[in-house]
Protein backbone atom coordinates (compact mmCIF):
# COMPACT_ATOMS: atom_id res chain seq x y z
CA UNK A 1 0.00 0.00 0.00
CA UNK A 2 1.38 3.63 -0.80
CA UNK A 3 2.05 6.60 1.79
CA UNK A 4 -1.35 8.25 2.60
CA UNK A 5 -0.77 11.82 0.84
CA UNK A 6 -4.32 13.42 2.59
CA UNK A 7 -6.89 12.49 5.03
CA UNK A 8 -10.28 13.96 3.83
CA UNK A 9 -13.47 13.97 6.65
CA UNK A 10 -16.03 12.97 4.01
CA UNK A 11 -19.21 11.17 6.49
CA UNK A 12 -19.94 12.37 9.71
CA UNK A 13 -21.19 10.90 12.88
CA UNK A 14 -24.80 11.32 11.93
CA UNK A 15 -24.35 9.96 8.49
CA UNK A 16 -22.34 6.69 9.83
CA UNK A 17 -24.74 5.97 12.49
CA UNK A 18 -27.87 6.58 10.01
CA UNK A 19 -25.57 4.13 7.93
CA UNK A 20 -25.71 1.18 9.76
CA UNK A 21 -28.62 1.76 11.88
CA UNK A 22 -30.33 1.38 8.55
CA UNK A 23 -28.12 -1.41 7.79
CA UNK A 24 -29.43 -3.55 10.72
CA UNK A 25 -32.78 -2.63 10.65
CA UNK A 26 -33.43 -4.29 6.80
CA UNK A 27 -31.70 -6.69 7.51
CA UNK A 28 -33.80 -7.37 10.75
CA UNK A 29 -36.89 -6.60 8.74
CA UNK A 30 -36.03 -8.46 5.64
CA UNK A 31 -35.40 -11.50 7.63
CA UNK A 32 -38.24 -11.22 10.11
CA UNK A 33 -41.00 -10.47 6.64
CA UNK A 34 -39.27 -13.25 5.23
CA UNK A 35 -40.36 -15.02 8.76
CA UNK A 36 -44.09 -13.59 8.49
CA UNK A 37 -44.82 -14.67 5.04
CA UNK A 38 -43.66 -18.23 5.59
CA UNK A 39 -43.59 -19.18 9.39
CA UNK A 40 -41.60 -22.68 9.96
CA UNK A 41 -43.59 -24.61 11.96
CA UNK A 42 -42.47 -25.14 15.88
CA UNK A 43 -45.66 -26.56 17.17
CA UNK A 44 -45.61 -26.31 20.96
CA UNK A 45 -47.27 -27.87 23.33
CA UNK A 46 -49.76 -27.41 25.35
CA UNK A 47 -52.36 -23.92 24.77
CA UNK A 48 -52.37 -21.14 22.35
CA UNK A 49 -52.30 -18.74 24.63
CA UNK A 50 -48.60 -19.34 26.83
CA UNK A 51 -46.69 -19.18 22.85
CA UNK A 52 -45.81 -15.97 20.69
CA UNK A 53 -44.15 -17.70 18.09
CA UNK A 54 -45.85 -16.01 15.31
CA UNK A 55 -46.52 -12.66 17.10
CA UNK A 56 -43.06 -12.22 18.20
CA UNK A 57 -41.61 -11.95 14.71
CA UNK A 58 -44.64 -9.56 13.64
CA UNK A 59 -43.70 -7.65 17.00
CA UNK A 60 -39.76 -7.71 15.56
CA UNK A 61 -41.20 -6.28 12.52
CA UNK A 62 -42.85 -3.31 13.83
CA UNK A 63 -40.46 -2.23 16.25
CA UNK A 64 -37.54 -2.09 13.26
CA UNK A 65 -39.66 -0.98 11.27
CA UNK A 66 -40.11 2.19 13.42
CA UNK A 67 -36.78 2.36 13.64
CA UNK A 68 -36.41 2.43 10.22
CA UNK A 69 -38.82 5.21 9.81
CA UNK A 70 -36.88 7.45 12.81
CA UNK A 71 -34.07 6.96 10.96
CA UNK A 72 -35.08 7.64 7.56
CA UNK A 73 -36.52 10.67 8.54
CA UNK A 74 -33.86 11.71 10.30
CA UNK A 75 -31.55 10.85 7.27
CA UNK A 76 -34.06 13.51 5.11
CA UNK A 77 -33.46 16.32 7.64
CA UNK A 78 -29.72 15.87 7.75
CA UNK A 79 -29.78 16.15 3.65
CA UNK A 80 -32.32 19.02 4.07
CA UNK A 81 -30.77 20.68 6.88
CA UNK A 82 -27.79 19.40 7.65
CA UNK A 83 -25.52 21.63 6.09
CA UNK A 84 -23.31 18.50 5.43
CA UNK A 85 -22.07 18.51 1.69
CA UNK A 86 -20.98 15.26 1.07
CA UNK A 87 -24.72 14.11 2.61
CA UNK A 88 -26.68 16.84 1.14
CA UNK A 89 -29.45 15.96 -1.82
CA UNK A 90 -28.53 19.44 -3.75
CA UNK A 91 -26.03 17.44 -5.51
CA UNK A 92 -28.56 14.76 -7.40
CA UNK A 93 -30.49 16.84 -10.25
CA UNK A 94 -31.90 14.15 -12.44
CA UNK A 95 -34.06 17.03 -14.28
CA UNK A 96 -31.28 18.93 -14.75
CA UNK A 97 -28.82 18.08 -18.22
CA UNK A 98 -25.17 19.50 -16.30
CA UNK A 99 -26.18 16.37 -14.02
CA UNK A 100 -26.98 13.83 -17.22
CA UNK A 101 -24.32 14.82 -18.85
CA UNK A 102 -20.30 14.87 -18.48
CA UNK A 103 -20.11 13.43 -15.04
CA UNK A 104 -22.84 10.54 -15.21
CA UNK A 105 -21.58 9.51 -19.00
CA UNK A 106 -18.56 9.32 -17.58
CA UNK A 107 -19.29 7.50 -14.42
CA UNK A 108 -21.48 4.89 -16.72
CA UNK A 109 -18.60 4.44 -19.18
CA UNK A 110 -16.25 3.99 -16.47
CA UNK A 111 -18.49 0.69 -15.18
CA UNK A 112 -18.95 -0.60 -18.38
CA UNK A 113 -14.99 -0.57 -19.01
CA UNK A 114 -15.41 1.97 -21.80
CA UNK A 115 -12.42 4.37 -20.46
CA UNK A 116 -9.30 3.26 -18.50
CA UNK A 117 -9.35 6.07 -16.53
CA UNK A 118 -11.53 6.06 -12.90
CA UNK A 119 -13.76 9.15 -12.00
CA UNK A 120 -12.75 9.88 -8.48
CA UNK A 121 -15.56 11.67 -6.05
CA UNK A 122 -15.07 12.33 -2.48
CA UNK A 123 -18.67 11.83 -1.73
CA UNK A 124 -20.84 9.29 -3.87
CA UNK A 125 -20.88 9.48 -7.53
CA UNK A 126 -23.58 10.33 -10.12
CA UNK A 127 -23.79 6.39 -10.53
CA UNK A 128 -24.04 5.31 -6.85
CA UNK A 129 -26.61 8.79 -6.68
CA UNK A 130 -29.02 7.64 -8.51
CA UNK A 131 -29.12 4.39 -7.12
CA UNK A 132 -29.19 5.45 -3.74
CA UNK A 133 -32.09 7.52 -4.84
CA UNK A 134 -33.88 4.40 -6.50
CA UNK A 135 -33.53 1.99 -3.50
CA UNK A 136 -32.88 4.02 -1.13
CA UNK A 137 -35.13 6.59 -1.43
CA UNK A 138 -37.88 5.97 -2.83
CA UNK A 139 -37.07 1.89 -2.43
CA UNK A 140 -37.89 3.39 1.55
CA UNK A 141 -40.64 5.14 0.47
CA UNK A 142 -42.84 2.63 -0.76
CA UNK A 143 -42.01 -0.12 1.79
CA UNK A 144 -42.93 2.54 4.51
CA UNK A 145 -46.24 3.63 3.15
CA UNK A 146 -47.42 0.03 2.22
CA UNK A 147 -45.88 -0.96 5.37
CA UNK A 148 -47.78 1.96 7.66
CA UNK A 149 -51.15 1.18 5.38
CA UNK A 150 -51.21 -3.08 6.41
CA UNK A 151 -50.08 -1.74 9.85
CA UNK A 152 -53.33 0.47 9.99
CA UNK A 153 -55.32 -2.68 9.02
CA UNK A 154 -55.24 -4.07 12.95
CA UNK A 155 -56.95 -0.74 13.83
CA UNK A 156 -59.61 0.82 11.23
CA UNK A 157 -60.05 4.10 11.43
CA UNK A 158 -56.79 4.64 13.71
CA UNK A 159 -53.62 6.76 12.46
CA UNK A 160 -51.81 4.79 10.27
CA UNK A 161 -54.89 3.57 8.45
CA UNK A 162 -56.12 6.97 7.86
CA UNK A 163 -53.10 8.21 6.56
CA UNK A 164 -51.47 5.54 4.71
CA UNK A 165 -54.66 3.57 4.17
CA UNK A 166 -55.22 4.76 0.51
CA UNK A 167 -52.64 2.79 -0.09
CA UNK A 168 -54.65 -0.36 -0.25
CA UNK A 169 -57.37 0.93 -2.95
CA UNK A 170 -54.32 2.16 -4.98
CA UNK A 171 -53.39 -1.09 -5.17
CA UNK A 172 -56.19 -3.08 -5.96
CA UNK A 173 -56.81 -4.59 -2.41
CA UNK A 174 -55.15 -5.50 0.45
CA UNK A 175 -53.93 -8.80 -0.70
CA UNK A 176 -52.10 -7.29 -3.56
CA UNK A 177 -50.33 -4.76 -1.29
CA UNK A 178 -49.26 -7.00 0.90
CA UNK A 179 -47.97 -9.07 -2.43
CA UNK A 180 -46.24 -5.94 -3.27
CA UNK A 181 -44.54 -5.05 -0.08
CA UNK A 182 -43.10 -8.73 -0.04
CA UNK A 183 -41.56 -8.22 -3.75
CA UNK A 184 -40.22 -5.03 -2.83
CA UNK A 185 -38.58 -6.41 0.00
CA UNK A 186 -36.44 -8.33 -2.79
CA UNK A 187 -34.75 -5.03 -3.27
CA UNK A 188 -32.91 -5.41 -0.08
CA UNK A 189 -30.42 -8.05 -0.94
CA UNK A 190 -30.23 -6.88 -4.50
CA UNK A 191 -29.45 -3.43 -3.32
CA UNK A 192 -26.73 -5.22 -0.43
CA UNK A 193 -24.84 -7.12 -3.34
CA UNK A 194 -24.98 -4.34 -5.81
CA UNK A 195 -23.22 -2.15 -2.92
CA UNK A 196 -20.60 -4.82 -1.28
CA UNK A 197 -19.57 -5.03 -4.51
CA UNK A 198 -19.32 -1.64 -5.73
CA UNK A 199 -17.41 -0.35 -2.09
CA UNK A 200 -15.14 -3.26 -2.44
CA UNK A 201 -14.35 -2.78 -6.20
CA UNK A 202 -13.49 1.02 -5.57
CA UNK A 203 -11.33 0.27 -2.64
CA UNK A 204 -9.22 -1.94 -5.08
CA UNK A 205 -9.98 0.10 -8.11
CA UNK A 206 -8.92 3.72 -6.58
CA UNK A 207 -7.77 3.03 -2.76
CA UNK A 208 -9.44 5.41 -1.38
CA UNK A 209 -10.09 3.23 1.92
CA UNK A 210 -13.91 3.92 1.17
CA UNK A 211 -14.79 0.38 2.59
CA UNK A 212 -13.22 1.43 6.26
CA UNK A 213 -14.62 5.43 5.97
CA UNK A 214 -18.03 4.53 6.92
CA UNK A 215 -16.65 3.46 10.46
CA UNK A 216 -13.94 6.15 10.73
CA UNK A 217 -15.50 9.03 8.25
CA UNK A 218 -12.08 9.58 6.65
CA UNK A 219 -11.86 8.66 2.91
CA UNK A 220 -7.90 8.67 1.96
CA UNK A 221 -5.78 9.44 -1.24
CA UNK A 222 -2.99 7.01 -1.45
CA UNK A 223 0.54 7.72 -3.41
CA UNK A 224 0.71 5.99 -6.27
CA UNK A 225 2.01 2.46 -5.75
CA UNK A 226 5.02 2.19 -6.90
CA UNK A 227 5.88 -0.92 -9.01
CA UNK B 1 -99.33 -6.46 -1.50
CA UNK B 2 -99.69 -3.02 -1.12
CA UNK B 3 -96.66 -0.99 -1.82
CA UNK B 4 -97.00 1.58 0.76
CA UNK B 5 -97.40 -0.71 3.52
CA UNK B 6 -94.79 -0.21 6.48
CA UNK B 7 -92.97 -3.01 8.01
CA UNK B 8 -94.74 -2.52 11.45
CA UNK B 9 -98.18 -3.38 9.05
CA UNK B 10 -96.42 -6.04 7.75
CA UNK B 11 -95.27 -7.92 10.82
CA UNK B 12 -98.70 -7.13 12.52
CA UNK B 13 -100.31 -8.64 9.25
CA UNK B 14 -97.78 -11.97 9.74
CA UNK B 15 -98.77 -11.67 13.53
CA UNK B 16 -95.31 -10.62 14.95
CA UNK B 17 -95.98 -9.75 18.16
CA UNK B 18 -94.88 -6.24 19.15
CA UNK B 19 -91.87 -7.85 21.51
CA UNK B 20 -90.92 -9.59 18.76
CA UNK B 21 -90.98 -6.33 16.20
CA UNK B 22 -88.93 -4.54 18.63
CA UNK B 23 -86.47 -7.47 19.67
CA UNK B 24 -85.77 -7.62 15.70
CA UNK B 25 -85.44 -3.46 15.44
CA UNK B 26 -82.58 -4.08 19.08
CA UNK B 27 -81.18 -6.93 16.46
CA UNK B 28 -80.67 -4.82 13.58
CA UNK B 29 -79.17 -2.21 15.27
CA UNK B 30 -76.84 -4.29 16.46
CA UNK B 31 -75.59 -5.82 13.10
CA UNK B 32 -75.36 -1.94 11.86
CA UNK B 33 -73.32 -1.15 15.15
CA UNK B 34 -75.55 1.51 16.02
CA UNK B 35 -75.42 2.31 19.25
CA UNK B 36 -78.64 1.60 21.71
CA UNK B 37 -79.97 4.73 21.41
CA UNK B 38 -80.44 4.80 17.88
CA UNK B 39 -83.30 1.71 18.28
CA UNK B 40 -86.20 4.14 18.41
CA UNK B 41 -85.48 6.02 15.22
CA UNK B 42 -84.93 2.42 13.68
CA UNK B 43 -88.49 1.78 15.57
CA UNK B 44 -90.06 5.05 14.36
CA UNK B 45 -88.58 4.20 11.07
CA UNK B 46 -89.85 0.71 10.49
CA UNK B 47 -93.78 1.70 11.87
CA UNK B 48 -94.27 5.10 9.78
CA UNK B 49 -92.14 5.10 6.70
CA UNK B 50 -93.74 3.05 3.79
CA UNK B 51 -91.69 -0.01 2.72
CA UNK B 52 -88.97 1.11 0.12
CA UNK B 53 -89.25 0.03 -3.38
CA UNK B 54 -86.85 -2.39 -4.88
CA UNK B 55 -86.31 -3.31 -8.45
CA UNK B 56 -83.53 -6.47 -8.07
CA UNK B 57 -81.46 -7.60 -11.52
CA UNK B 58 -80.37 -10.43 -12.38
CA UNK B 59 -77.15 -10.34 -14.72
CA UNK B 60 -74.15 -11.92 -15.10
CA UNK B 61 -74.38 -14.39 -12.61
CA UNK B 62 -74.87 -17.27 -10.37
CA UNK B 63 -78.19 -16.60 -7.94
CA UNK B 64 -75.69 -17.37 -4.96
CA UNK B 65 -76.58 -13.75 -4.07
CA UNK B 66 -80.31 -14.32 -4.16
CA UNK B 67 -79.88 -18.30 -2.49
CA UNK B 68 -77.59 -16.47 0.52
CA UNK B 69 -80.34 -13.59 0.75
CA UNK B 70 -83.49 -15.95 1.21
CA UNK B 71 -81.80 -19.11 3.24
CA UNK B 72 -81.65 -17.21 6.25
CA UNK B 73 -84.12 -20.02 8.34
CA UNK B 74 -83.89 -19.36 11.48
CA UNK B 75 -85.24 -17.30 13.22
CA UNK B 76 -87.63 -16.42 10.48
CA UNK B 77 -87.58 -12.60 11.13
CA UNK B 78 -84.86 -12.31 8.02
CA UNK B 79 -87.75 -14.26 5.92
CA UNK B 80 -90.06 -11.99 7.11
CA UNK B 81 -87.55 -8.70 6.08
CA UNK B 82 -87.59 -10.24 2.46
CA UNK B 83 -90.94 -9.83 2.43
CA UNK B 84 -91.00 -7.08 3.81
CA UNK B 85 -89.04 -4.84 1.36
CA UNK B 86 -91.62 -4.31 -1.62
CA UNK B 87 -89.66 -5.90 -3.82
CA UNK B 88 -91.66 -5.20 -7.06
CA UNK B 89 -89.54 -6.57 -9.22
CA UNK B 90 -87.21 -9.66 -9.58
CA UNK B 91 -87.30 -11.83 -12.20
CA UNK B 92 -86.22 -14.52 -10.63
CA UNK B 93 -88.49 -14.67 -8.30
CA UNK B 94 -91.95 -12.88 -9.91
CA UNK B 95 -94.93 -14.92 -10.65
CA UNK B 96 -95.19 -13.00 -13.27
CA UNK B 97 -93.26 -13.01 -16.01
CA UNK B 98 -92.55 -11.66 -20.19
CA UNK B 99 -94.00 -8.41 -21.04
CA UNK B 100 -96.18 -8.31 -17.63
CA UNK B 101 -92.75 -8.31 -15.87
CA UNK B 102 -91.30 -6.29 -17.46
CA UNK B 103 -94.44 -3.32 -17.61
CA UNK B 104 -94.34 -3.77 -14.01
CA UNK B 105 -90.60 -2.76 -13.83
CA UNK B 106 -91.37 0.18 -16.17
CA UNK B 107 -94.35 1.38 -13.98
CA UNK B 108 -92.48 0.79 -10.92
CA UNK B 109 -89.69 3.07 -12.74
CA UNK B 110 -92.31 5.94 -13.56
CA UNK B 111 -94.17 5.67 -9.94
CA UNK B 112 -91.18 5.92 -7.74
CA UNK B 113 -89.34 8.16 -9.85
CA UNK B 114 -85.56 8.54 -7.89
CA UNK B 115 -86.69 6.62 -4.59
CA UNK B 116 -86.86 3.05 -5.48
CA UNK B 117 -83.27 1.08 -4.76
CA UNK B 118 -82.05 -0.79 -7.59
CA UNK B 119 -80.50 -3.79 -6.25
CA UNK B 120 -77.96 -5.66 -8.96
CA UNK B 121 -77.04 -8.83 -8.78
CA UNK B 122 -74.10 -9.80 -10.75
CA UNK B 123 -72.50 -7.54 -13.67
CA UNK B 124 -73.02 -6.41 -17.23
CA UNK B 125 -70.94 -7.78 -20.23
CA UNK B 126 -69.68 -4.80 -22.12
CA UNK B 127 -67.91 -6.21 -25.15
CA UNK B 128 -70.13 -6.70 -28.53
CA UNK B 129 -72.70 -4.12 -27.25
CA UNK B 130 -73.14 -6.40 -24.01
CA UNK B 131 -74.84 -9.60 -26.42
CA UNK B 132 -73.17 -12.28 -23.99
CA UNK B 133 -75.84 -11.15 -21.77
CA UNK B 134 -79.38 -10.60 -22.82
CA UNK B 135 -82.64 -10.62 -20.40
CA UNK B 136 -85.87 -9.48 -21.52
CA UNK B 137 -84.91 -9.56 -25.51
CA UNK B 138 -82.22 -6.63 -24.52
CA UNK B 139 -79.22 -6.58 -23.53
CA UNK B 140 -78.59 -6.65 -19.75
CA UNK B 141 -75.74 -3.49 -20.35
CA UNK B 142 -79.13 -1.18 -21.59
CA UNK B 143 -81.17 -2.10 -19.14
CA UNK B 144 -79.20 -1.84 -16.25
CA UNK B 145 -78.21 1.55 -17.33
CA UNK B 146 -81.96 2.08 -17.95
CA UNK B 147 -83.17 1.32 -14.72
CA UNK B 148 -80.03 2.65 -12.76
CA UNK B 149 -81.17 6.10 -14.55
CA UNK B 150 -83.92 6.79 -12.28
CA UNK B 151 -82.85 5.14 -9.35
CA UNK B 152 -82.26 6.33 -5.53
CA UNK B 153 -79.21 4.50 -5.12
CA UNK B 154 -77.69 0.92 -6.11
CA UNK B 155 -76.65 -1.95 -4.32
CA UNK B 156 -74.14 -4.16 -5.93
CA UNK B 157 -74.89 -7.64 -4.44
CA UNK B 158 -71.99 -10.11 -4.19
CA UNK B 159 -68.47 -9.80 -5.92
CA UNK B 160 -69.72 -9.84 -9.28
CA UNK B 161 -72.03 -6.28 -9.19
CA UNK B 162 -69.33 -4.89 -6.98
CA UNK B 163 -66.02 -6.04 -8.10
CA UNK B 164 -66.88 -8.75 -11.20
CA UNK B 165 -66.04 -11.61 -9.73
CA UNK B 166 -65.50 -15.00 -11.66
CA UNK B 167 -67.14 -13.24 -15.29
CA UNK B 168 -63.86 -10.59 -15.31
CA UNK B 169 -61.38 -12.92 -13.81
CA UNK B 170 -58.43 -12.71 -16.60
CA UNK B 171 -58.96 -12.89 -19.70
CA UNK B 172 -62.27 -11.69 -18.98
CA UNK B 173 -63.80 -13.14 -22.57
CA UNK B 174 -67.29 -10.63 -22.63
CA UNK B 175 -65.84 -7.44 -21.16
CA UNK B 176 -67.68 -8.18 -17.95
CA UNK B 177 -67.23 -4.89 -15.71
CA UNK B 178 -68.59 -4.29 -12.18
CA UNK B 179 -71.96 -1.97 -11.77
CA UNK B 180 -69.51 1.06 -10.40
CA UNK B 181 -67.85 0.99 -13.84
CA UNK B 182 -70.98 1.38 -16.07
CA UNK B 183 -73.04 3.62 -13.63
CA UNK B 184 -70.73 6.87 -12.63
CA UNK B 185 -73.85 9.19 -11.53
CA UNK B 186 -75.41 7.36 -8.49
CA UNK B 187 -74.15 6.46 -5.14
CA UNK B 188 -73.36 2.92 -5.22
CA UNK B 189 -73.05 0.37 -1.85
CA UNK B 190 -70.75 -2.39 -2.64
CA UNK B 191 -71.86 -5.45 -0.98
CA UNK B 192 -69.44 -7.89 -2.00
CA UNK B 193 -69.00 -11.50 -1.29
CA UNK B 194 -69.68 -14.78 -2.69
CA UNK B 195 -72.37 -14.57 -1.72
CA UNK B 196 -72.32 -12.03 0.71
CA UNK B 197 -73.89 -13.18 4.45
CA UNK B 198 -77.62 -12.70 4.34
CA UNK B 199 -77.53 -10.33 7.18
CA UNK B 200 -75.59 -7.79 5.80
CA UNK B 201 -78.11 -8.02 2.91
CA UNK B 202 -80.82 -7.11 4.82
CA UNK B 203 -78.87 -4.84 7.03
CA UNK B 204 -77.88 -2.83 4.24
CA UNK B 205 -81.28 -2.41 2.81
CA UNK B 206 -82.60 -1.59 6.80
CA UNK B 207 -80.11 0.89 7.41
CA UNK B 208 -81.06 2.65 3.94
CA UNK B 209 -84.81 2.37 5.03
CA UNK B 210 -84.11 3.82 8.08
CA UNK B 211 -82.19 6.90 8.19
CA UNK B 212 -83.15 7.76 4.10
CA UNK B 213 -79.18 7.46 3.42
CA UNK B 214 -76.71 4.72 2.73
CA UNK B 215 -74.39 3.97 5.65
CA UNK B 216 -71.21 4.71 5.68
CA UNK B 217 -68.67 3.45 3.13
CA UNK B 218 -65.27 2.59 3.03
CA UNK B 219 -62.27 3.04 0.65
CA UNK B 220 -63.44 0.96 -1.62
CA UNK B 221 -67.40 1.47 -1.32
CA UNK B 222 -68.44 -0.89 0.91
CA UNK B 223 -70.68 -0.15 4.61
CA UNK B 224 -68.24 0.23 7.26
CA UNK B 225 -70.28 -1.11 9.16
CA UNK B 226 -69.73 -4.83 8.19
CA UNK B 227 -66.62 -4.33 6.23
CA UNK B 228 -64.46 -2.51 8.64
CA UNK B 229 -62.17 -5.13 9.92
CA UNK B 230 -60.64 -8.55 8.42
CA UNK B 231 -61.67 -12.12 8.77
CA UNK B 232 -58.38 -12.86 10.65
CA UNK B 233 -58.52 -9.85 13.40
CA UNK B 234 -62.15 -11.27 14.86
CA UNK B 235 -61.03 -14.97 13.42
CA UNK B 236 -61.49 -17.77 16.71
CA UNK B 237 -58.53 -19.07 15.64
CA UNK B 238 -56.26 -16.14 15.79
CA UNK B 239 -54.56 -17.16 19.16
CA UNK B 240 -52.87 -20.50 17.12
CA UNK B 241 -51.78 -17.70 14.68
CA UNK B 242 -49.87 -15.62 17.31
CA UNK B 243 -48.90 -18.65 19.24
CA UNK B 244 -47.35 -19.80 15.71
CA UNK B 245 -49.56 -23.12 15.67
CA UNK B 246 -49.98 -23.43 11.85
CA UNK B 247 -51.77 -26.38 10.02
CA UNK B 248 -49.31 -27.46 7.86
CA UNK B 249 -51.51 -30.15 5.41
CA UNK B 250 -54.83 -31.10 5.44
CA UNK B 251 -54.59 -34.36 6.28
CA UNK B 252 -52.45 -33.34 10.09
CA UNK B 253 -53.06 -33.55 13.19
CA UNK B 254 -52.88 -30.56 13.78
CA UNK B 255 -55.88 -29.84 11.35
CA UNK B 256 -58.54 -32.19 13.83
CA UNK B 257 -57.17 -29.49 16.31
CA UNK B 258 -58.40 -26.65 14.52
CA UNK B 259 -55.17 -24.89 14.66
CA UNK B 260 -54.48 -21.81 11.78
CA UNK B 261 -55.20 -22.03 8.58
CA UNK B 262 -52.11 -19.71 7.46
CA UNK B 263 -50.50 -21.61 5.84
CA UNK B 264 -52.53 -23.34 4.04
CA UNK B 265 -53.43 -20.29 2.11
CA UNK B 266 -55.95 -19.03 4.36
CA UNK B 267 -56.82 -15.14 3.25
CA UNK B 268 -58.26 -14.13 6.17
CA UNK B 269 -55.21 -11.53 7.29
CA UNK B 270 -56.03 -9.84 3.75
CA UNK B 271 -60.16 -10.43 3.55
CA UNK B 272 -62.62 -7.56 4.87
CA UNK B 273 -65.90 -9.31 5.56
CA UNK B 274 -67.94 -9.78 8.47
CA UNK B 275 -67.90 -14.10 8.03
CA UNK B 276 -65.94 -14.43 11.36
CA UNK B 277 -68.76 -11.88 13.48
CA UNK B 278 -72.02 -13.27 12.01
CA UNK B 279 -71.35 -16.82 10.31
CA UNK B 280 -73.53 -17.98 7.93
CA UNK B 281 -76.70 -19.90 8.31
CA UNK B 282 -78.05 -17.80 11.46
CA UNK B 283 -74.65 -18.06 12.60
CA UNK B 284 -74.41 -22.19 12.31
CA UNK B 285 -70.44 -21.29 11.11
CA UNK B 286 -68.55 -19.77 8.56
CA UNK B 287 -65.53 -21.78 6.09
CA UNK B 288 -62.65 -21.25 8.68
CA UNK B 289 -65.23 -22.27 11.57
CA UNK B 290 -65.66 -26.35 9.49
CA UNK B 291 -61.61 -26.06 8.49
CA UNK B 292 -61.14 -24.60 5.17
CA UNK B 293 -58.92 -21.72 4.33
CA UNK B 294 -60.68 -18.32 3.53
CA UNK B 295 -60.46 -17.52 -0.24
CA UNK B 296 -61.09 -14.00 0.07
CA UNK B 297 -64.05 -14.37 -2.26
CA UNK B 298 -65.09 -10.77 -1.15
CA UNK B 299 -62.00 -8.83 -2.26
CA UNK B 300 -61.69 -7.37 -5.85
CA UNK B 301 -60.12 -9.81 -8.20
CA UNK B 302 -59.55 -13.04 -5.97
CA UNK B 303 -59.60 -15.13 -8.55
CA UNK B 304 -56.77 -13.93 -9.80
CA UNK B 305 -54.90 -13.72 -7.13
CA UNK B 306 -54.49 -17.70 -6.29
CA UNK B 307 -53.80 -20.34 -6.04
CA UNK B 308 -56.21 -20.54 -3.32
CA UNK B 309 -54.12 -23.29 -0.93
CA UNK B 310 -50.78 -21.15 -1.31
CA UNK B 311 -50.11 -18.07 0.80
CA UNK B 312 -48.03 -15.92 -1.77
CA UNK B 313 -49.78 -15.35 -5.05
CA UNK B 314 -48.51 -16.32 -8.90
CA UNK B 315 -47.62 -13.75 -10.96
CA UNK B 316 -49.97 -14.38 -13.65
CA UNK B 317 -47.30 -12.39 -16.49
CA UNK B 318 -45.26 -14.49 -15.64
CA UNK B 319 -46.38 -17.57 -16.03
CA UNK B 320 -48.22 -20.14 -13.59
CA UNK B 321 -45.31 -21.20 -11.50
CA UNK B 322 -44.12 -17.88 -10.34
CA UNK B 323 -44.07 -15.98 -7.64
CA UNK B 324 -42.56 -12.75 -5.62
CA UNK B 325 -39.90 -15.28 -3.74
CA UNK B 326 -39.04 -17.04 -7.08
CA UNK B 327 -38.69 -13.63 -8.84
CA UNK B 328 -36.71 -12.27 -5.96
CA UNK B 329 -34.58 -15.23 -5.83
CA UNK B 330 -33.43 -14.62 -9.74
CA UNK B 331 -33.29 -11.09 -9.24
CA UNK B 332 -31.06 -11.52 -6.26
CA UNK B 333 -28.87 -14.22 -8.42
CA UNK B 334 -28.98 -11.85 -11.82
CA UNK B 335 -27.26 -8.96 -9.45
CA UNK B 336 -24.17 -11.50 -7.63
CA UNK B 337 -23.83 -12.43 -11.33
CA UNK B 338 -23.62 -9.62 -12.47
CA UNK B 339 -21.28 -8.03 -9.89
CA UNK B 340 -19.19 -11.14 -10.28
CA UNK B 341 -19.05 -10.99 -14.24
CA UNK B 342 -17.75 -6.86 -13.67
CA UNK B 343 -15.13 -8.06 -10.91
CA UNK B 344 -13.75 -10.49 -13.45
CA UNK B 345 -13.70 -7.78 -16.29
CA UNK B 346 -12.24 -5.27 -13.70
CA UNK B 347 -9.61 -8.17 -12.26
CA UNK B 348 -9.06 -9.19 -16.27
CA UNK B 349 -8.44 -5.46 -17.20
CA UNK B 350 -6.33 -4.35 -13.76
CA UNK B 351 -4.05 -7.28 -15.08
CA UNK B 352 -3.56 -5.78 -18.37
CA UNK B 353 -3.00 -2.59 -17.64
CA UNK B 354 -0.01 -3.18 -14.68
CA UNK B 355 1.43 -5.67 -17.34
CA UNK B 356 1.46 -2.50 -19.75
CA UNK B 357 2.77 -0.09 -16.99
CA UNK B 358 5.41 -2.79 -16.31
CA UNK B 359 5.99 -2.90 -20.11
CA UNK B 360 6.46 0.95 -20.44
CA UNK B 361 8.59 1.06 -17.68
CA UNK B 362 10.59 -1.84 -18.63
Amino acid sequence: MGRIIEEIYVWRLPVRLYHWINALCMVVLFVTGMYISAPLLSPPLGEAVWYKGMAWWRYMHFVFAFVFIANFLFRLYWALFGGDKYARFGGFRPWSPSWWGKPFREQVESYLFLRSDEPNYIGHNPVAALAHFLFIFCGSTFMIFSGLAMYGENNPSGFSETLFGWMIPLFGGSYTLHFTHHLGSWMLPIYVIMHLYAVVRHDVVDRTSVTSSIITGYKHKVEEEPV
Amino acid sequence: MQSNQTFADVFKARGVSRRDFLKFCSLTSVYLGLSPSMVPSIVEAMEKKPRTPVIWLHGLECTCCSESFIRSSHPSIEDLLFNMISLDYDDLLSAAAGTQLEDQRHRIMKEYKGKYILAVEGNASTKDDGVYCMVGGDSFLNTLKETAADAAAIIAWGSCASFGCVQNAHPNPTGAAPVSEIIKDKPIVKVPGCPPISEVMTGVITHFHTFGILPELDRLGRPKAFYNTRIHDKCYRRAFFDAGMFVPSFDDDATRKGWCLYKMGCKGPTTYNSCSKIQWNGGTSFPIGSGHPCIGCSEPNFWDRGPFYERLAEVPFLGSDSNADKIGVIAVGAAAAGAAAHAAVTAVKKAKSEKHDNNDKA
